[in-house]
């Protein structure tokens, strides 16, 4: 496995500029000159005097503490024992769960019916509902996930908090995410798909009917709804529908009348005369770095048109060592898999984890 | 949050490619882990050495997207707001892709503040300059930059920590905390472009064939 891969990586063309990657390999003269031109931009200068830093105030004992140890020590198995008390004579105490942390940027965004005002600091927690009218706009952060910006007349809803989960539901409206958490612990779901981080930053749509779109800018996003999956890396996009789940995703610099052709093909109910000439305008209209596209198409079609698909995908990018024609056209995952390696946007074994991982997670949870 | 950095990392390292990343990157994350501890204690020049590590990063991260006269001012800016914020962050193994999401946000807060004839949106049709013009102005350096900052927000920030901060690959994808897949794509698809844009006439420079 580790030399067909390792193979399938040298073949790739993103690996062929090893100067550019990590200046080994032979020597790239415009790479080198940009280089020698750009170097007086580079940041220079020693660290600043930085102010000194506040530390948390420690626990510390005085010797006139320890005389009062056998004081404080039944004093406090006083309040254990009246709280034990109370605690069984009621119900319990609910369960603080940790949040994101909100900030106002414009207008006066709403946590269910308190409004956000000024700058005073308000937290989102599990089972809220976030919303931004058509002159508003808010920011969510928290430590150790992300970022998320919510532009006018969004709504959201946070769903879980968990260790290595963390749910949100985007109801309507648009957000930009930048996450830092490791790949596969955000999780969006929205109306018709749910949209998994894989180490990214991306802007998600839902409009009043359902339907979405991710667009990634950094990284890459999947999109998964009961076994229809999409993976969306930096510079494409992926729309989905209510009831169809995620379409195709292609690259934004396609032509107009591939993705006219895909959108048909991925969503509007046609003839097979007219499905079978979206697909003929798709493959012909084909880029190499559209792969992206036919490597989804190939679960996507009937066996004939499969073939087809096959056959452009293969003159764009040659199959690696061991994944067969055969193979391919039965739809056997792991060679569908090298495939996808092998076109150069990341290593899918990072969704197939997650996957493994959060197999229930595919489906969007309803509101209650 | 329960994980650790060492969960992406181990995650990371199941795929077959990113065997690397971990042997590489362990290290590091060990040593700002310390030094993010022993910031925390209060000891000022663990943060300086943090600052060291990190300021290249900082600045291209910041460079890609505000103006040049702006970008020092907001890097001390980047580095107030994380010691402030150091308490804050769980996991001390994330101190980069951290900070990088500072910088992020620094820059989105400075456009939000600036005035609309900021010439760096990041708009799609930025992507289109006039290459007829474009190689009579691409010969000195700002302009060069200029050109990468018009490139596709993708690409413009991992360009930049590579040909004007020096970094290597496998450094950007360390400290930003991006996989190596997505650096070593976002490089050699970036560079594609700006090669494009440096030497728009064909028959001058043979144009190299559209890759991954």
């Amino acid at each position: 496995m580790d030399t067909a891969n390792n193979k399938t990586e040298d073949e790739s063309p993103a690996n062929a500029n090893d100067y550019l990657w990590d200046r080994s390999g032979e020597r790239d003269p415009e790479v080198q000159r940009l280089e020698a031109l750009l170097e007086e931009f580079r940041h220079v200068g020693p660290a600043p005097v930085f102010p000194a830093i506040v530390q948390h105030r420690r626990w510390t004992f005085f010797p006139w503490r320890m005389r009062l140890f056998p004081v404080l020590a039944g004093a406090a198995l006083l309040a254990i024992t009246v709280v034990t008390f109370l605690l069984h004579q009621r119900k319990p105490f609910p369960v603080v769960m940790a949040g994101w942390d909100v900030s106002r940027l414009a207008g006066a965004p709403r946590i269910g019916r308190m409004t956000i005002s000024g700058k005073e600091g308000y937290r989102l927690g599990v089972g809220q509902v976030l919303e931004t009218d058509v002159q508003s706009r808010a920011s969510l952060q928290a430590e150790g996930i992300g970022q998320i910006e919510m532009e006018p007349d969004t709504r959201l809803r946070l769903l879980v908090m968990g260790a290595g989960l963390k749910r949100i539901a985007l109801d309507r409206g648009t957000i930009h995410a930048y996450i830092w958490a490791p790949p596969g612990q955000f999780v969006v779901d929205t109306p018709s798909a749910v949209t998994v981080d894989l180490g990214c930053a991306y802007t998600l749509k839902v409009d009043d009917s359902g339907a979405g779109l991710v667009r990634t800018s950094l990284g890459w996003v999947g999109f998964k709804l009961n076994g229809h999956e999409s993976f969306i890396p930096a510079g494409a996009a992926c729309a989905t529908r209510p009831k169809v789940g995620p379409g195709t995703p292609y690259f934004e610099d396609a032509s107009p009348e591939f993705r006219a052709a895909l959108a048909r093909f991925d969503f509007q109910v046609t003839t097979p005369k007219q499905r079978a000439e979206d697909l003929r305008i798709v493959l012909a209209q084909s880029r190499q770095r559209d792969a992206l596209t036919l490597w989804h198409l190939l679960s996507r079609v009937d066996e004939d048109q499969r073939m087809r698909v096959y056959d452009r995908l293969a003159s764009l990018i040659p199959p690696p060592a061991r994944v067969t024609r055969d193979g391919v056209l039965r739809l056997d995952q792991p060679m569908l898999d090298l495939w996808w390696n092998a076109l150069g946007f990341d290593d899918i074994s990072v969704w197939r984890h997650w996957e493994h991982s959060w197999s229930g997670a595919a489906t969007p949870v309803r509101e209650k | 949050m329960a994980s650790t950095s060492g969960d992406r990392v181990d995650l990371l390292a199941a795929g077959r490619g990113r065997r690397s990343v971990r042997e590489e990157s362990a290290p590091e994350f060990s040593d700002d882990a310390m030094l993010v501890h022993a910031a925390r204690e209060g000891d000022r020049a663990a943060f300086g050495h943090l600052y060291e590590r990190y300021a290249r990063m900082v600045h291209g991260v910041l460079l890609a997207k505000v103006p040049m006269g702006d970008v020092d001012d907001l890097v001390q800016d980047v580095f107030l707001k994380a010691l402030r914020r150091l308490s804050t962050l769980r996991e001390s193994g994330s101190f980069g892709p951290w900070l990088a999401a500072i910088a992020r946000n620094v820059a989105s807060d400075y456009h939000r503040r600036s005035v609309p004839e900021d010439p760096l949106e990041d708009d799609p049709s930025d992507n289109d300059i006039d290459v007829e013009n474009a190689s009579a102005d691409h010969e000195g350096p700002a302009a060069i930059l200029d050109t990468i900052r018009s490139l596709p927000d993708a690409y413009r920030e991992t360009l930049i920590l590579r040909l004007v901060e020096g970094m290597t690959g496998p450094e950007i994808a360390q400290r930003t905390g991006l996989t190596h897949g997505s650096v070593r794509v976002n490089l050699h698809r970036g560079m594609q472009q700006l090669r494009a844009k440096l030497n728009p006439h064909p028959s001058r420079h043979p144009p190299e064939q559209e890759t991954l």
